[in-house]
């Protein structure tokens, strides 16, 4: 089964069209992954579909880094 | 002929204009009733005031409106009281919220549970289409003409085409609409309505301070600036000593701070700024004008300056 991170890494890569490569823990989502704050909202869309949870918007504005998420939905689940 | 096709959710104006929602104070009960009783939308203000001003000034709305009109709050999004107030607002069963400056999900969640219509301004076909898809009744879209705090650099007439283009729901034209030609201009582009905020500033039914209604008289061309306000956003103003100050650089003393903003630079109070030049002190502070603020000659009132613009968008469309 594919785990957290790679599911994040597939939904990361389709949405910003990065190299599955540079979505490591620390990677910043809006400096390292060329990410707006309109495709950070998307990415947290698509997050809560894949993950089956609702994300409030306090909790998405502390969405910085890609290990943020997995901490995120490790968190809730 | 029937001039407004506009609905928005429940709303049908019989003239498809909404008042621009201008913080802080300048759209109260006053303005936001003035232009509901024309036959237009009204917005108050729900920013820089207490959950139980924003509660007083709708009852006040309403008392002034007979019930019948339609009247909507704006809460900007980048407020530490933003949720708080959007929910007070909807449980006052205003017929609309409208926010811009900041992407909230949660407010389309609370629109659906209490019933409310959530109207979102944008700045991009982007963002109108993410709006649409989180449930939005409607986009007002806000070129960089517009006062306040602006989410583009790109004008109106530029971003309109591509905002109608890209959703399905009605779409409000905002940003340096201050004539019937103006709404001519853009309703040819696609737009269901506009929104006008600086003409509105300079009618009786205003809530600011005379003077600063004098300011927006007394300007002359090219006196709006844009500073970068605390909220982390340019915004367009008119220039006097305090923009002065703000573009370069300076700090200015925090008298009190209420940690209204979610994330403030502390530059300076852009709450306090606000506060001041709506009160009359127009030196010592933020006076937020669109960039046409100096072809508005006279103050009026609102039902006058509907009617003008109503007239003449008329013509427009009959004849042309």
């Amino acid at each position: 089964m594919a785990t957290t991170l790679d599911r994040i890494a597939k939904i990361v890569t389709d949405r910003l069209g990065v190299d599955e490569a540079d979505i490591k823990p620390e990677a910043t989502f809006k400096e390292d992954l060329g990410a707006d704050s309109l495709d950070v909202v998307e990415l947290v869309m698509e997050l809560e579909d894949e993950f089956d949870m609702e994300i409030s918007d306090e909790d998405a504005e502390k969405i910085a880094t890609v290990g943020d998420v997995i901490q995120y939905i490790e968190s809730q689940q | 002929m029937t001039i407004s096709k506009l609905q928005i959710a429940h709303m049908k104006p019989s003239v498809p204009i909404i008042q621009g929602g201008m913080g802080v104070r300048v759209s109260l009960s006053g303005l936001a009733s003035a232009v509901a009783n024309t036959g237009g939308i009204g917005t108050i203000s729900g920013t820089g005031i207490s959950i139980e001003e924003m509660k007083k000034q709708i009852r006040k709305a309403r008392e002034l409106t007979k019930g019948v009109g339609y009247i909507g709050v704006n809460v900007l999004y980048a407020m530490t009281d933003f949720s708080d107030k959007i929910k007070a607002a909807m449980e006052e069963k205003v017929d609309f919220i409208i926010s811009g400056a900041g992407i909230s999900r949660d407010m389309y969640t609370w629109g659906k549970q209490y019933g409310v219509p959530v109207i979102s301004i944008v700045s991009s076909a982007k963002l109108a289409k993410l709006s649409q898809k989180l449930g939005a009744s409607a986009i007002v879209v806000e070129g960089a003409e517009a006062g306040g705090h602006l989410g583009t650099d790109r004008p109106l007439l530029d971003i309109l085409p591509e905002v109608t283009e890209a959703v399905d729901i009605p779409v409000i034209a905002a940003g340096g609409i201050l004539t019937g030609d103006d709404m001519t201009k853009a309703m040819n582009l696609g737009a269901d309505g506009v929104q006008i905020g600086s003409r509105f500033v300079a009618s009786e039914e205003c809530d600011a301070d005379p003077a600063f209604k004098q300011k927006y008289i007394d300007s002359e061309k090219d006196d709006t600036v844009l500073v970068n306000t605390t909220v982390g956003l340019p915004g367009r103003a008119i220039r006097n000593q305090f923009t002065d100050k703000i573009i370069a650089n300076e700090k200015v003393k925090i008298e009190k701070c209420t940690l209204c903003l979610k994330d403030c630079s502390h530059q300076f109070c852009t709450l306090d700024s606000l506060e001041k030049t709506v009160d009359g002190d127009i030196d010592n502070g933020i006076v937020f004008a669109g960039s046409r603020v100096h072809e508005i000659k006279e103050i009026l009132p609102v039902k006058q300056i509907i009617d003008c613009i109503i007239n003449q968008y008329t013509e427009r469309t009959v004849v042309g």
